[in-house]
């Protein structure tokens, strides 16, 4: 780690006294550096090389707009990512390097500063690259800048605090089997079903997030008596039930990789075909689309977000429901689940069967508003007032449409909506599609 | 002056008037019409409207200048535009009334006479005249056998006319620019007026041919206020040269929108659309034809359906062919553009190579993140 000829340390600075600077633990600068430049790739260099700094990202950017603070601007929270990328990957940034005309460096004092702009103040929407008019996605780039971060000990303590949890517990919350245990007990209780547990070769392995276990347990009923309703073989494995992926949201592979493995073990003990995904966003695209990447080789098996799964069984005929919710109801779109996946028309032909008055946000799919807690954001204390700063942009799009409930398919989305508009005194009640889809299943007879 | 190739025009103009005014008022000038003329010319020279009646009043009293107008490698076409108007014009006889001592198109004298009128203009107007040249002429280490008159040859005529000048005006494209003679492979080493003189003031009116306002405006401007006018970059009058023909040109509406036409018996070339894709060089050629127009103002080559050849450019004769639309490079650009690209990819490749391996050194390097690692740091 020390042997490397390191340009970006401070002028004087031996890696040495970096070391003994940096923050507690094996973490230090130059071990953040060495991990930006593993993720120093082509697309990266291009997204750089290419930005024009026309500043389109800011008014994309939830944090931007709705605190004016020209610090959020997107691809001004990758800075030293940038710099490093110009001093050590381009000639220009080389030779001025070499020749002294160039003093800045990425410091420990630099990252420190940015820590907040990488961790509070994004929640990885991606709203900004989809808006970047020469390309450039700028969410990637957030999501490679923490993981040097994370190596030079520059991560929030409640993101770290969740990692160890999930990579220790098998919960970021530190949540047990034994407390789904006790929930799958309420469920059955209620449902007169069976929740089938650790079933060979089942189509379905079902995964949850600790926040539905312990804030939405109405969740497991639900897809307990959908799946019961459509005839689904599905089943929940003891080796692992935790969807989320707290490795992602703080910005480690190693971290992102352990959590995934746990996942593909579990599904491939039990020789399922599919798994899904829960009500979650990050959660989705931590195993579909990151998953293969950090544990590097591909699944035997196929992964669905349960919105996904419903809509097929809607298409198949397997769900028959009767009966509309007479209310306005609008649908609050997961970052991860509709810009980033493209699952856009399930959850609005999921609200055909069951929405008798729906309207859409004026911006909505793709162009959605983050609701500011994803990414990390919910987990990381310190980001509060932001956060509900964010939520300001979510909560102008719900009164433009003046629903009487908001409906979403995210936990995360979810609690951020109801204590959001709690917080600004708004009477909208928020619900999962889920357990609106399970609330009209016709009865059998 | 007793050859006057005017068609429209019955009778020669003698006369003995002395200033321009009186010659004017001689010839059946209206005053009104003159004052037009002024207005017209304060306009163009993008004088206020106020200055009118100082022109017409300069004009009125100026004494006729004396101008050589000397012809080198040509075709006489400037010369032609420049006399061959519709009908007789102000400007027309402002042309004929300056007291245009040479001109062989024009002199009915000849060989050794007309030789003798050029130095008596010379001898008798030294450091006042003005001369003309239309046509490039071989340059310095050129042969100059290339284009001699009366046995000299045109640099040193040129050299020995200037002497006396007070300014030289550049007629024509080849005069300013080279024009054909110097369009490749330029056997004759034909080089641009203001490429062999530097000591004397040159005015480069360039096209080819030249609209015959421009002239009349420089002359008019040095006579009303004995200076030359501002001149752009290629030392052309601003207040002539200084718009692009694709900015004042009546079909731009439809390059604005997008409406071109693609063959010249399309729809659009019959509904008058924009001539960009036929080849039009408007956008990068500056000149007043879309103002002024041609012919008296009856016409220009854009109006009569034909895309701006750009001729009032450097090197327009060079620049690709006529009909291949301005996004197409000029000229066979196709070695530099597959040199270009080899040496570009060839530095790319290398500086890939380079950060790939910064990038794998790093992947060697690095040491995975544990959680018993973050659990210390908490």
């Amino acid at each position: 780690m020390t042997s490397v000829a390191n340009p970006a340390i401070a002028p004087g600075a031996t890696e040495a006294d970096l070391d003994q600077t940096t923050p507690a633990g094996s973490f230090s600068l130059a071990r953040g550096l060495v991990a930006w430049r593993e993720e120093m790739d082509a697309a990266v260099a291009a997204f750089f090389s290419s930005c024009v700094h026309c500043g389109l990202c800011a008014s994309a950017c939830p944090f931007y707009v709705e605190t004016g603070d020209p610090q959020y601007t997107p691809i001004h929270k990758l800075e030293p990512l940038r710099l490093l990328w110009e001093q050590e990957y381009t000639l220009w940034g080389r030779l001025k390097v070499k020749a002294g005309l160039d003093q800045r460096r990425v410091t420990d004092a630099m990252l420190a500063q940015w820590e907040p702009l990488l961790y509070d103040s994004c929640s990885m929407c991606g709203r900004c690259s989809l808006v970047c008019p020469v390309g450039n996605d700028i969410q990637y780039m957030i999501r490679k800048a923490r993981e040097g971060m994370v190596a030079s000990g520059h991560a929030p303590e409640g993101l770290v605090a969740a990692s160890v949890r999930a990579v220790t517990t098998g919960s970021p919350m530190g949540l047990q089997w034994k407390t789904l245990e006790v929930q799958i007990k309420h469920v059955e209780t209620a449902t007169g079903l069976t929740v089938p547990i650790d079933q060979p070769a089942a189509d379905y392995l079902v995964l949850l997030s600790s926040m539905e276990i312990i804030n939405f347990p109405e969740y497991l009923e639900a897809i307990t008596k959908i799946f019961d309703h459509a005839g689904v073989s599905w089943t929940l494995s003891t080796q692992c039930f935790e969807a989320t992926n707290a490795g992602i949201q703080i910005g480690s592979k190693d971290i992102a990789a352990q959590l995934v493995q746990r996942v593909v073990d579990a599904a491939e003990a039990l020789a399922v075909k599919n798994v899904i995904s829960p009500e979650c966003g990050h959660a989705y695209t931590a195993i579909r689309w990151e998953g293969p990447n950090v544990i590097q080789r591909a699944y035997p098996f196929k992964v669905w977000h349960i919105i996904e799964v419903l809509d097929q069984l809607r298409a198949q005929g397997r769900l028959q429901t009767e009966g509309k919710e007479d209310d306005r109801l609008s649908l609050h779109d997961p970052c991860n689940l509709a810009r980033k996946s493209g699952v856009i028309q399930q959850q609005r032909r999921l609200m055909d069967l069951i929405a008798g008055n729906f309207v859409d946000l004026k911006e909505h799919g793709e162009f959605q508003w983050c609701c500011g807690a994803g990414g990390g954001v919910s987990s990381n204390e310190r980001a509060e007032p932001l956060k509900l700063a964010a939520f300001k942009r979510k909560k102008a799009q719900i009164e433009e449409v003046e629903p009487e409930r908001m409906v979403t398919m995210c936990a995360t989305c979810r609690t951020q909506l109801e204590e959001g508009l709690e917080e600004f005194n708004m009477d909208i009640p928020v619900v999962g599609l889920t357990e609106l889809i399970a609330d009209h299943l016709v009865e059998k007879g | 002056m007793a050859a006057y190739p005017h068609p429209g025009r019955p009778h020669p103009l003698p006369t003995t008037a002395a200033t321009l005014g009186e010659a004017l008022r001689e010839q059946g000038v209206s005053r009104r019409g003159f004052l037009k003329f002024c207005a017209a010319t304060a306009s163009l020279m993008a004088l206020p409207p106020t200055l009118a009646p100082a022109i017409a009043s300069a004009l009125e009293q100026a004494r006729r200048p004396s101008v050589i107008w000397l012809s080198f490698q040509e075709c006489t076409g400037c010369t032609e535009a420049l006399t061959r108007s519709f009908s007789p014009t102000v400007e027309s006889l402002i042309l004929d009334l300056i007291s245009l001592d040479y001109h062989h198109t024009l002199q009915a004298a000849a060989g050794t006479a007309a030789e003798l009128a050029r130095e008596q203009a010379m001898h008798a107007n030294a450091g006042e005249y003005l001369v003309v040249v239309d046509g490039s002429l071989p340059g310095p280490r050129a042969n100059p056998g290339y284009s001699t008159i009366a046995g000299i040859s045109n640099l040193q005529m040129l050299r020995e006319t200037i002497d006396g000048a007070a300014a030289v005006v550049a007629v024509g494209t080849c005069a300013a620019f080279g024009g054909l003679p110097q369009a490749r492979p330029n056997p004759t080493g034909a080089v641009a007026v203001s490429d062999v003189v530097r000591d004397r003031p040159v005015i480069n009116v360039s096209g080819c041919p030249p609209l015959p306002m421009v002239i009349t405006g420089v002359l008019a401007q040095f006579l009303t206020f004995g200076n030359l006018p501002e001149l752009d970059e290629y030392g052309r009058p601003r207040a002539f040269f200084g718009q692009s023909i694709h900015d004042r040109c009546y079909r731009r509406p439809f390059y604005d929108k997008g409406l071109f036409a693609e063959t010249f018996d399309d729809e659009g070339a019959r509904k008058g659309w924009c001539l960009y894709r036929l080849g039009c060089k408007g956008p990068m050629a500056y000149n007043a034809c879309a103002t002024m127009k041609w012919n008296g103002g009856t016409s220009w080559p854009v109006e009569a359906g034909h895309p701006c050849l750009g001729c009032s450019e450097p090197n327009f004769w060079d620049a690709g062919g006529f009909y291949r639309a301005l996004s197409v490079p000029a000229g066979d650009t196709r070695g530099t553009l597959f040199a270009a690209g080899a040496i570009g990819a060839t530095v790319g490749a290398g500086a890939a190579v380079l950060a790939r391996q910064r990038s794998a050194a790093a992947k060697a390097e690095r040491t995975p993140v544990t959680a018993a690692e973050l659990e210390q740091t908490l």
